[in-house]
């Protein structure tokens, strides 16, 4: 099987304090992975890493194939989309303006093309913002925000989906509504990575749960065996005060005692 | 669906509009003054209606068109590269230096040196040398970051001024009167030799920023959304400044620093026309031109045989004209 994201112990520290020290893990096609952990354990970063925002210190990162340091920053824009975590608020752009950005690395032309609209359109249907297409982004709400960012890295096509913490600021329904859509992308054959902090969300949607801490892949464990892992060692690191269940479909589902 | 007609349509129609303003400025302006000019006169290339109008009104519209247009470029340049909408060309504190610069040549009482005025050279020097201390301490930590680079602007702007006080206190009345008219930034009529060399390096430079207008749209997003979509931004910012400056210490250099045209021209176009900088910076070049020119003609007129000068014209209209537009807007968080 040929991996779509490879990276082989990647390490990073912000001045001299290490955030992540040797990170190794490979995903394929089809995969839709939860990067899960506490606060501070390295996941933006990691995602800036996969990304090419930032270097890693140590070790290497492999995009389809081929090392990240060989692509170059077009090439890579067009293999990875990126869906930050926060982003400037104020900003004059419409929400159709900001979804066709994700066209640009596809193209020299000046103005979009025809094609490039149909991108932006499908985007923005899929992800419910359409009829917001002509509204200012800083006069959305947080939700529709995150829907307008989300259309606009779908626009970009890439193969890999970067996604930090994509369900903020969702209510519930498109909550449901992002992670289905994320889950049909890998099932159309794309890679998502979509850092979260719901882990009922996780284990619902996703088909694997990376869990980093102390710099390093905690746990490695795809969803549906996430039930069956004996000590359940990967969810005491979250708190002392999670218990699995699971639900009457069989799925499992974690509560707060 | 009609959107992207309806697009290019508004970004062609304002597109001319500016261009046909910008000619329309070139054309009428020069015409305008304390006396009033003959075209027969001119025709006839006599004396003294033809000297005015070719040596004194021409150049002086001329000036005023191209440095208005490189000021608002810049402006809007900065505004895209640091993401805030209150950045000017001062901002980063390269204009106080390039009137640091000028106003040191003033006080020593320099004037031309083999044929271009000093102010000139003087400006160009300080305007480099704030850029080399501003991105060279930037890019040693390798991010340049946009508020850190907000606050040594201001660091450098309070450092210059001071400096400038200094200088023409001890500089002799006569001295200081020409430094503080020179600070409040006029057009006057220059040779055209040095408005030739100002014209080709602003449109050389202008050129330049405004192919890179898609990046410019990303950048004012984010970093990392522009790296994320194809940007190096590492570079991009580098050669930005560079450009900005370069548009900025030409333009200064001969009128003066008039930063309020690139803080009102590109607000005023974002608001009214588009924030897409494919169509704002070529809309924010061409109005911003004609805006400084009007200016000019305008404080010519007022009170003859005084003139106001272009920049006091520009902050007494422009100032308020711009908080009227503030405040028409609807804050956000009342939505």
């Amino acid at each position: 099987m040929s991996y779509l994201l490879e990276i082989e112990g990647v390490g990073f520290s912000y001045g001299g304090r290490s955030v992540l020290h040797s990170v190794t893990f490979s995903a394929g096609e089809g995969e839709f992975l939860a990067l899960l952990g506490m606060n501070g354990a390295g996941k933006s970063t990691l995602l800036d890493i996969v990304s090419g925002f930032r270097r890693p210190e140590t070790g290497s990162v492999a995009i389809a194939g081929r090392n990240q340091r060989l692509w170059t920053v077009r090439e890579m824009s067009q293999q990875v989309s990126h869906l930050p975590q926060s982003i400037h608020s104020d900003l004059p752009f419409t929400a159709e303006q900001l979804v066709g950005m994700g066209r640009y690395p596809h193209t020299d032309r000046w103005f979009e093309s025809d094609e490039d609209h149909r991108f932006i359109q499908q985007a923005m249907q899929r992800t419910r913002c359409w009829a917001e297409r002509h509204r200012v982004f800083g006069t959305l709400s947080g939700g529709e925000r995150q829907r307008v960012l989300l259309a606009a890295c779908l626009a970009q096509n890439a193969s890999t989906l970067l996604l930090d913490e994509p369900s903020t600021f969702l209510d519930i329904e498109h909550q449901l509504h992002c992670f289905t859509l994320l889950r049909e992308e890998a099932r159309l054959g794309k890679l998502c990575v979509a850092v979260t902090h719901d882990l009922n969300l996780a284990l619902t949607y996703c088909t694997r749960l990376i869990v980093l801490a102390d710099g390093v892949v905690a746990y490695d464990i795809p969803t549906s065996q996430a039930h069956s892992d004996a000590d359940k060692g990967w969810l005491a690191l979250f708190s002392s005060r999670l218990s699995m269940g699971s639900t009457p479909a069989g799925t499992p589902w974690i509560w707060y005692r | 669906m009609s959107s992207p007609q309806q697009f290019s349509f508004v970004a062609r129609n304002s597109l001319a509009l500016s261009v046909l303003v910008f000619m329309g400025a070139a054309l009428v302006l020069p015409w305008v003054g304390a006396g009033p000019i003959s075209l027969a006169r001119v025709l006839r290339h006599e004396a003294p209606d033809y000297d005015i109008l070719v040596q004194l009104r021409i150049s002086r519209t001329l000036l005023a068109l191209v440095a208005g247009g490189a000021l608002s470029l810049a402006g809007a340049l900065f505004q895209a590269m640091l993401r805030d909408a209150l950045a000017t060309p001062y901002t980063l504190g390269i204009s106080a230096g390039a009137s640091l610069g000028a106003v040191v040549t003033i006080a020593a009482g320099w004037e031309s040196f083999f044929g271009i005025p000093v102010t000139w050279i003087g400006a160009l020097a300080g305007a480099f040398s704030v850029l080399a201390l501003v991105i060279g301490g930037g890019f040693k930590r390798r991010q340049i970051s946009a508020f850190s680079l907000l606050l040594t602007g201001i660091a450098i702007n309070s450092v210059c001024a001071a400096f400038i006080i200094i200088l023409s206190s001890f500089a002799g009345m006569s001295r200081s009167f020409s430094i503080a008219r020179w600070l409040i930034g006029s057009i006057d009529a220059t040779s055209y030799s040095s408005l030739g060399v100002l014209a080709v390096v602003v449109f050389v430079t202008s050129g330049f920023i405004l192919s890179q207008a898609r990046s410019w749209n990303l950048l004012a997003v984010g970093e990392r959304w522009a790296a994320s979509r194809g940007v190096r931004v590492g570079g991009l910012l580098g050669t930005g400044y560079v450009a900005g400056s370069v548009l900025v210490a030409g333009a200064i250099a001969l009128t003066g620093p008039i930063g309020f045209v690139g803080l009102i021209v590109p607000h005023l176009v974002r608001s009214r026309i588009s924030p897409d900088h494919r169509i704002l910076m070529p809309c924010v070049f061409f109005f911003g031109g004609a805006l400084l020119a009007f200016c000019d003609a305008l404080g010519r007129i007022v009170m003859p045989p005084a003139e106001i000068p272009a920049g006091a014209v520009l902050a007494i209209i422009g100032g308020p004209y711009l908080v009227w537009v503030i405040r028409q807007r609807i804050p956000v968080e009342e939505i």
